[in-house]
């Protein structure tokens, strides 16, 4: 087997670590061969903020998924997240030479130049520039100019950019492990190359991965990425709330949601109690159905209705021909699709990642939406890519060029 | 809280009828002004007061005067205070109709050289004879310019705090330490110029700005009055999502700060918060949160703040405070010895003696003292509220809580114990057969309105507002020291926003997640008061 079809995605989470071992078959397929995951500690809101612990335990991870896949791990794409990352559209334009008559390859590249030229925050870095649309003498809708006929080429992209100290730490946390970064990825973009298939980026379509400490969201109208970002809340958050009002602790609480968590209030036979066990250090505890159920629903009706208006001042929530996506950990709480379609108002579905062969387990369940993501996202990339010793050098120099 | 409404539009007025300006004096005092004219100026007139004509040619203030045109002949001083004063004499008559008609003076002046160490203290008492306050802000020189001029800044010093209403002091070296070493001199005293810009600008708008609590001259003369060696002073802007927490970290960033590591030995901290219409209650409350950190145990917050639509989306923190020269000094007015027994109500006569020794500096503290003693009986102390605890605590403990408002204290001995005991032992009696709060409360009024004949004499221009005492919450339930809490601070003032301690659990160190001024990390069924079963 041709070792250079291995792709592997690495999902540096709040909750937990986890590791994608993919194989790209040549007729674009792509397998599963197998999950590492390890309890993410030294992470808080999707960034690393203890150093060396975070990095023992993407070592446990990749250590784990070696060991699963049979696979030496030799390079890794590394989704990133946090609240510093943010995102824009911008348009670039360039003008074809007169002497030219067809545009060429190098036309698109100064165009997506033109577009990046705009000042970010001095300690920011761009992560993505992903193109949306391009625009041949103000004709648009063109998919590939290369070859047209035209004066005045005009791109739009879609710009995400984050602060770059903090991205280089992710990068350099699983460089120490002695594995190559190919490439660091937004993590919602990740995820929609997994949740979603063409047709439903074409027909605009809304994915929300709710994690443990962030929620990361990205919205595809007509194939292209219009809006993402980064909303620093997540199931964290609804253990956190719970641990405020019950006065239980942190772990106790996270069972809690995950085991008898529910979104939907009032529909509680009053008086229902969930019994939690006592253990050692904790006396044991009744809590009423309806407070657990309200604590939870105020949460994720907040997170909700706070997205909602984002994605609506950004004129994105009219475009979503194929509904919502909800993937991700905090997706799996019940009653979460009946709350989020009341307040976007649109069919929502929550999903994980799709058509896929090798390990079901793997991509049954949401938590690993983005990681399988990463490894989809690797091989669209790696296709686009030259192979060959050249072609790898200048892909380091590429990365190192970034930040 | 509804003091506050009902005394805002009253002061303001007359805030507003107030005439501010602003004196630089010598080089160093038309360079700070200079700054400050260049970083805009709403509230004053800025008037650069020189002997050297090259110098004041320079400024660019709208209003100059030449002092000293025959002493020094339109040359400077040469760095000779006694050409200074002679200076100033001989420009009197064109300084007083200047200062005619002012309510307030700032003074700008670089200590040390000729025209400001001569003449600031005597252009302060000239603005006082007019009626002005004055606020003085005065530089020391750098250590490299020599001992010469440190000593001559001193004594000008020295010249000035007796002349001046309150003198803010910044040394030169403290400014510098935040220029880079590379940088050259000039950034050096650029940088102390700025500072003095800031803090003039912040000082004046502190009086002229609208507050929903305001901060009054009386409390900027308690925390900067009298015996402080070195002032403190900080000011941050944010106008991003996380404002509040950005402001608050560049106010502290503020050369004079050291990091919020000198508000640690401060004793009283002024804190005036400006935001537009869209501050928000949480906002403050995470700025003074963020600010409490930086401040002891004992220190007296006074705390105003103000809506401004001009500021816009921004938010503006001021921080003021001042380090006592030693602590030697300040101990016998700041701290009381615990003789608890003997403390009970011992209202009067302490006041009166207390008013003797260390004249000029107790005294706003003093009249403070009053005006609280006056109020403390309305207020619902937590101690007006237990009608089961047995009677001799009931006795004790009001009388705790009232005593040390009334300040200093090795006066406690003095106490004529008879009438106390008079006033006091029947209330005991009559609580054990009626458990209710009142009769407590009661046997707090009597002693209370003892206080009252006493003058307010050399009192503060603006008259004290009543106000009420609270502990400065820290975050933990501040319940329990209370007691211990106030003899240290001294008797605290202004109101504060209900400051509840909100806990932030898991993600009590990671950067807060503030959204459209919320801070999401506070559980949302807290911030929205939801009650749970």
């Amino acid at each position: 087997m041709a070792r250079e079809h291995i792709l592997v995605g690495l999902e540096i989470g709040t909750s937990k670590i986890c590791v994608v071992v993919g194989e790209s078959k040549d007729d674009g397929t792509l397998k599963i061969l197998g999950v590492g995951e390890a309890p993410s500690r030294g992470v808080r809101k999707g960034e690393i903020v203890d150093f060396d612990t975070a990095q023992k335990c993407v070592h446990e991870a990749l250590a784990d998924a070696e060991e699963k896949s049979d696979v030496e791990i030799k390079g890794v794409y590394v989704g990133i997240t946090g609240a510093h990352i943010s995102s824009f559209n911008n348009r670039g334009t360039v003008l074809v030479p007169e002497d030219q008559e067809e545009i060429n390859e190098e036309d698109c590249r100064s165009v997506q130049l033109s577009a990046r030229e705009v000042s970010l925050p001095s300690q920011n870095a761009f992560i993505h520039s992903i193109l949306q649309h391009y625009y041949v003498d103000g004709q648009d809708g063109v998919l590939n100019p290369v070859g047209m006929l035209g004066h005045k080429l005009e791109a739009d992209y879609h710009i995400i950019h984050g602060i770059s100290t903090r991205i280089k730490n992710t990068v350099r946390c699983v460089r120490e492990i002695g594995l190559d970064v190919e490439d660091v990825v937004f993590n919602p973009f990740a995820t929609a190359q997994a949740v979603l298939d063409q047709s439903h980026k074409d027909l605009g379509a809304l994915v929300i991965d709710m994690g443990g400490g962030t929620t990361d969201y990205i919205v595809y109208v007509d194939g292209a990425v219009k809006h993402s970002g980064v909303l620093a809340v997540g199931g964290d958050h609804i253990s956190n709330d719970l641990t405020a009002a019950l006065r239980i602790p942190l772990a106790r609480s996270e069972k809690l949601k995950v085991e008898e968590g529910s979104v939907i209030v009032g529909e509680c036979v009053p008086g229902e109690m969930v019994v939690l066990k006592g253990d050692a250090g904790f006396a044991g505890k009744q809590v009423e159905r309806e407070t657990l159920n309200t604590i939870i629903h105020l949460r994720v009706r907040e997170l909700f209705e706070l997205l909602a208006r984002r994605l609506d001042e950004q004129h994105c929530l009219e475009f979503l021909g194929a509904g919502v996506f909800i993937t991700g950990g905090c997706s799996q709480l019940k009653g979460i699709k009946d709350l989020a379609e009341e307040i976007f108002g649109m069919p929502v579905h929550t999903t994980r990642a799709q058509s896929l062969s090798g390990v079901t387990s793997a991509f049954e369940n949401p938590q690993f939406s983005t990681a399988i993501g990463l490894v989809r996202y690797a091989q669209a990339d790696q296709i686009g890519r030259p192979s060959g010793l050249f072609a790898k050098l200048k892909r380091g120099l590429r990365i190192f060029g970034m930040f | 809280m509804f003091e506050i409404h009902r005394q805002t539009p009253l002061i303001s007025t007359e805030a507003d009828s107030i005439k501010i300006k602003i004196l630089g004096l010598g080089g160093a005092g038309c360079n700070a002004l200079d700054r400050i004219l260049l970083d805009g100026l709403e509230y004053a007139e800025a008037v650069a007061v020189n002997t050297d004509v090259q110098a004041l040619t320079a400024s660019v203030a709208p209003r100059k005067i030449q002092i000293g045109r025959s002493t020094t002949h339109g040359l400077g001083t040469g760095g000779d205070p006694e050409l200074g004063l002679a200076s100033a004499h001989e420009g009197e008559g064109e300084l007083a109709s200047e200062l005619e008609g002012t309510g307030l003076v700032f003074l700008c002046t670089g200590l040390g050289g000729g025209t400001g160490s001569g003449a600031a203290p005597m252009i302060a008492s000239l603005a006082r004879e007019h009626g002005a306050l004055v606020i003085a802000f005065a530089t020391l020189p750098f250590a490299f310019e020599g001992r010469r001029r440190a000593t001559q800044a001193q004594e000008s010093l020295d010249a000035l705090r007796a002349a001046a209403d309150i003198v803010v002091c910044f040394e030169n070296d403290r400014m510098g330490e935040t220029v880079s070493p590379q940088a050259g001199i000039h950034q050096a005293f650029a940088a102390s110029d700025a500072t003095i810009s800031q803090s003039v600008r912040a000082v004046s708008e502190l009086f002229k700005r609208p507050g929903i609590m305001r901060i009054g001259f009386d409390d900027l003369s308690r925390v900067l009055g009298g015996r402080h060696a070195r002032c403190i002073f900080g000011h941050g802007e944010s106008d991003s999502d996380n404002r509040a927490n950005e402001a608050v970290a560049r106010a502290l960033k503020s050369p004079l700060m050291d990091r919020g590591r000198l508000l640690e030995e401060a004793d009283s901290v002024l804190v005036n918060v400006v935001g537009g219409p869209g501050m928000t209650l949480n906002e403050v409350q995470i700025l003074m949160e963020e600010l409490n950190r930086h401040v002891g145990e004992h220190t007296q917050l006074f705390f105003g703040t103000a809506v401004d639509p001009k500021v816009g989306n921004r938010m503006s923190v001021t921080i003021i405070s001042s380090l006592v020269a030693g602590e030697a000094a300040a101990a016998p007015v700041a701290r009381v010895p615990e003789v608890k027994p003997k403390r009970v109500a011992a209202a009067k006569p302490r006041v009166e003696k207390v008013h003797l020794p260390p004249a000029p500096v107790v005294e706003p503290e003093l009249v403070e003292a009053i005006a609280e003693a006056e109020i403390a009986p309305h207020e619902p102390s937590p101690f007006f509220e237990m009608p089961e605890v047995p009677e001799a605590e009931i006795v004790t403990e009001p009388a705790a809580l009232e005593e040390p408002l009334l300040v200093p204290g090795p006066v406690a001995e003095l106490v004529e114990a008879s009438h106390v005991a008079q006033s006091l032992e029947p209330e005991p009696l009559f609580v054990a057969e009626e458990p209710e709060p009142e009769p407590v409360v009661e046997a707090v009024e009597e002693i209370a309105p003892e206080p009252e004949p006493i003058p307010a004499a050399e009192a503060p221009v603006l008259p004290p507002r009543p106000t009420r005492s609270f502990p400065r919450h820290t975050r933990s339930a501040p319940e329990p020291q209370l007691p211990m809490d106030i003899p240290q601070t001294k008797s605290p003032q202004q109101e504060s926003l209900p400051f509840e301690p909100v806990s932030r659990g898991r993600f009590e160190k990671s950067e807060p997640t503030i959204v459209d001024g919320q801070d999401l990390d506070v559980p949302t069924f807290m911030r929205r008061n939801v009650r749970l079963k």
